[in-house]
């Protein structure tokens, strides 16, 4: 049961992994943690919604667990920041997720886990700003200059 | 950006091979859990409550409006069935006018006089009723009317007739002879008779 649990998920939620872990060190301690806590909070499951996203929420919680560990944050002064429209970073589509994958971990560990949390699950600012421990003027703001390094990279890559 | 979102989202990777075995043990004393039925989402619930609420009220408020309506018909069979203004108007009328007609005819009221001193051949305008205990009770010669009229029906007065039923009753069990001026004292009879009932 246990492993058959763990055969289904298991590469899902590694691909989770090492999308918010700085390397895979870090992402192997986390797929770790992240089964025993879902085994152990099994019985706590009330079926309200998918259990696969029940879940994802469980292992992307223990990544932000795990990279809070590691490092403070601090809130940044909240100044308006140029804006990069979601269209400007169009060209990542035509990449294989492999390419994005390495893009986007480029990004600084604080600017990928915000960028992660809201453009890739959905998370609202005020939820990043709880989970993160910022607030939801610094969520913003890392979210908006993580957009605007992407697009940099971007425009490096397609004058490369 | 949809799609750029989507294969992140949806990224896979196989874990390394000795991930399960440094997993399994800390999974030895775990409990075999039962995962729970998938409920519906509580929405769902939300809606079912919300619908049926609606039903409840339309049917309640059907059930109501036929009630009501029921019972303003019966108001309006047994307003009818009692009286009507324009009867009740007419009946007051025509009994003011036969209480004038006694009151301003001199003849009518000396017969009524010769008569209760004791003429037999004067037709009466008056009931003499006797009470609970055989006594004499003596009517005016307006109530008399009044009594005589309602008795008979006709002119129909239905007001005058339930109201003069009660004044008898009220008169078997007293000696007391009420008259036009004592009106008032009568309807104070008949209330006090209701609330007795």
């Amino acid at each position: 049961m246990q492993k058959l649990l763990y055969d289904r998920f298991s590469s899902k939620m590694y691909g989770v992994c090492l999308r918010y872990a700085e390397n895979t060190e870090d992402a192997n301690d986390v797929m770790q943690e992240g089964f025993i806590k879902v085994y152990k909070s099994l019985s706590k499951f009330r079926a309200e919604g998918s259990f696969e996203g029940w879940i994802r929420r469980i292992f992307v919680n223990t990544s932000i667990e795990h990279y809070r560990k590691k490092v403070k944050l601090y809130n940044v002064t909240e100044v308006q920041e140029n804006t990069v429209e979601d269209n400007e970073l169009d060209a990542l589509d035509s990449l294989a997720t492999k390419d994005i994958l390495n893009i986007v971990n480029e990004l600084s560990p604080g600017y990928k886990q915000v960028f992660n949390m809201h453009v890739v699950e959905g998370y609202s600012h005020k939820e990043i700003a709880e989970l993160l421990g910022i607030t939801e003027g610094t969520s913003k703001s890392q979210l908006a200059r993580a957009k605007g390094v992407l697009k940099k990279i971007i425009e490096a890559r397609s004058n490369s | 950006m949809q799609s750029f979102k989507n294969k992140l989202y949806n990224y896979e990777a196989p874990p390394p091979e000795e991930m399960w075995s440094n997993i399994s043990p800390h999974l030895q004393n775990e409990k075999v859990v039962h995962l729970p039925a998938h409920k519906k989402p509580k929405r769902l619930y939300y809606l079912a409550i919300a619908a049926a609420s609606l039903v409840i009220i339309f049917i309640g408020s059907l059930f109501f409006n036929n009630s009501k309506q029921t019972n303003s018909g019966e108001n309006i069979s047994s307003a009818n069935k009692v009286i009507s203004p324009e009867q009740m108007k007419d009946s007051i009328v025509l009994n003011q006018k036969i209480l004038e007609s006694i009151i301003h005819n001199p003849k009518e009221k000396e017969e009524i006089v010769s008569n209760d001193l004791q003429a037999t051949n004067i037709p009466k305008k008056y009931i003499t009723i006797s009470g609970p205990e055989g006594q004499p009770v003596k009517i005016s010669p307006k109530v008399a009317t009044l009594i005589v009229s309602a008795d008979h029906e006709f002119p129909p007065k239905p007001v005058w007739s339930k109201k003069i039923e009660k004044w008898k009753k009220i008169m078997l069990s007293s000696t007391v002879s009420p008259t036009s001026a004592g009106l008032a004292d009568l309807i104070e009879l008949a209330s006090n008779s209701e609330k007795i009932e």
